[in-house]
Order: structure tokens, then sequence, then C-alpha cells
């Protein structure tokens, strides 16, 4: 009766485990803080790009990890404000489940290298030389980021600029990659 | 399509122009004319050749800003507007005319492709609280231009339309 009553008790512990994580992951699903909306439409275009350093980087070999996949250029006003704040996001999930990928678009190396250095961001750059990859992803504008599953499928779109540091992203993203 | 343009504010000759709003309880739509000289500086600035310069010299620009401040979806549709200088209507160029008249032209593709962030997108659905933006061209015009301008609104485009009507909008001119 008491290894019956042990075992029910058990039971009941894992489904009260259950019930909370899928609460959670339906919440993260469901309210993305403002700004950031659901973007399900599927399997994220790959592309193969340098990063300035001259290494290839191809999207498709990150798979495994969340991406947080962030389209830029140093001419764009909300892109400069938020740019700092993504690289504070990075320190703080640096042990996260979660690589932060920034493209800039169309700029050449010598804008790039100036730009970030005046900055002080030191994150993983790649160069979209021609444009060509930001228009394939077709985001609203820029600065938009896509935050891409480890299946490697597009789950989240995040519309202009914003402090990322800000608790809201960071909890957000914190539950979303573990 | 973006933010770029409180950026763009002060440069050139420093002219300042004020922008003109049209605001109603779903929508607030900013218009700010940008003399050529300012818009060609930008571009320069971004090491665009000469040959695209000579174009865009001769254009009429107004950024546009648009937030949706209702709590549904609005949409955007470049097809939808209509501009007028006495009575005339002014023709607006599609992107897709840009973009044909740069790869004519054969110019580089990163500047084709900054060139086409610069410019407001011809469809897009407004999330509420969203705000994005760009610029438009029109041919140059000296006189008042007047824009009528309709918006669906809806999940699947069934609300109320909005539409707005404005006299107020200008090609800026550079100083002599």
């Amino acid at each position: 009766m008491s290894a019956l009553f042990n075992a029910m008790k058990q039971l009941l512990f894992v489904m009260t485990i259950l019930f909370s994580t899928l609460v959670n992951a339906d919440s993260v699903n469901t309210n993305p803080p403002f700004g950031i909306r659901n973007y399900d439409i599927g399997n994220a275009p790959d592309f193969t790009l340098l990063d300035i350093d001259d290494k290839a980087f191809t999207l498709s070999e990150t798979r495994g990890h969340w991406i947080f996949l962030h389209f830029w250029a140093s001419w764009c006003g909300p892109c400069r404000e938020e740019m700092p704040t993504i690289q504070k996001l990075a320190d703080i999930l640096q042990k996260e489940n979660l690589k932060i990928i920034m493209v800039n678009t169309a700029e050449d190396e010598d804008t790039i290298f100036e730009f970030l250095a005046a900055i002080d961001v030191d994150l993983t750059n790649l160069m979209d030389a021609d444009g060509l990859v930001t228009e394939t992803w077709k985001p609203r504008g820029l600065p938009t980021t896509f935050l891409i599953n480890p299946k490697g499928e597009i789950k989240y779109q995040a519309i202009g600029g914003r402090e990322w540091d800000k608790p809201e992203y960071i909890k957000f993203l914190k539950q979303l990659v573990r | 399509m973006l933010n770029i343009f409180p950026f763009l504010l002060v440069i050139a000759n420093m002219q300042v122009v004020q922008p003109v709003f049209v605001i109603t309880p779903d929508i607030e739509i900013e218009f700010t004319p940008r003399t050529p000289n300012q818009m060609t500086s930008f571009y320069e600035a971004r090491g665009f050749p000469e040959a695209m310069l000579n174009v865009l010299k001769q254009q009429c620009y107004i950024t546009v800003g648009i937030t949706n401040l209702s709590n549904q979806k609005i949409w955007l549709d470049l097809s939808q507007w209509t501009f007028s200088a006495s009575g005339k209507k002014l023709p607006r160029e599609h992107r897709d005319h840009w973009k044909k008249r740069w790869q004519d032209m054969d110019m580089p593709l990163n500047k084709q492709s900054t060139f086409r962030w610069t410019l407001i997108p011809e469809n897009l659905d407004y999330l509420p609280g969203e705000h994005e933006g760009g610029n438009l061209i029109l041919p140059f015009s000296d006189k008042a231009i007047t824009l009528h301008a309709s918006f669906a609104t809806g999940e699947h485009k069934q609300g109320e339309r909005i539409t707005i009507t404005t006299d107020k909008l200008f090609c800026a001119e550079d100083a002599p």
C-alpha cells in the first residue's frame, strides 16, 4: 500500500513538472515581449558569408544552437543605438545555448571595422558585401533580428531597434534557449 | 524601409525642414521633405557612383514615418497613394523602376541594395505599435503636393479602411 502511495506521489510529481514545463514553453511561445513577434515560417534560408576576419561562416553548420541573427548597417540610426546593448546581451547570455550572429548589409570592410572599433563591440560580424543575403531574408527593415531554433527553423522576428539588455528580453531569451 | 532618418536630420547645408504630421486615432504619419543635396550627401558618403548621384540629384524626396496607433494590423500599399500638384497627377516611381534603372546602368550591387533600403516599402503590414518608414521619391514639382492615401486594416484586410488627405507636402529645394 505504501509502495503504491509512493508511486502515485512520484507520478504526481512528474506530472506537475511536465505541466509546469508545458505552461512555461507555451508562455514563451505566445508571449514574447513587445516588438518580438511569432514568426513560424519554416526553415531558415542557408547562406555562407565571410566574417570580418575573412573566415567563412555557414548558417546550417550552427544546428543544435539557437541563433540570434541580426541584420544591420552603420548608417541606420536604431542599429547604431542598439548595437552596444546586443554586446551586453551577448555577455550576459554567453553560457546559454545561443549564438549571436550579426550580418552587415552591403557596406565595405573599412566602414564596418571603423564602426565596430568606435563602439567597442566584439561580436561575430558577417559581411553581406553585395546585400543579396539580406534581400533573400527579407527583413521588414533595418535593424531586424530573427530567432532560429536548433533545428534551423525561424521562430521569431524582432522588428526595429530596442535595448536588448532590458530584463524582459533577457528573461525571454533565457526561457527560450533552455 | 528603415528608421535611418533621425540620423539624417541635420546634414549637408544644415537645413532643417519641419515635418508635416497627419494623425488619426489609428495611425500617425510623419512627412519630412529632404533637399536633393541632403539626400545625395547621404548617398555620396556611402560611396555611390557619380552616375547614380547625378540621377538622384534630380528627384524630390519625402521621408515618411508611419506608426500604427491602433490595436489591429494596418496595411501599407503604396499603389493606394496618389500624389498631385495643381490638379495634375504626380507619378511616383515603383521601387522596381529604380532596380531596373540601376541594373541597366550596371551600378554596383551593394549600392543598389543600400539605395533600396532607404526606400519606403511598397507593401507592409504594420503591427500594433509598429513604426517603420523610408523615402518616397517623386518627380520634382515647385507646387504644393496633395496626397490621398488609403490603408486596409485587420488581419485579413477585412476592417474599415483608413483614408487620409494632406495638401501640405512639398519638394524641399536647396538654398541657391
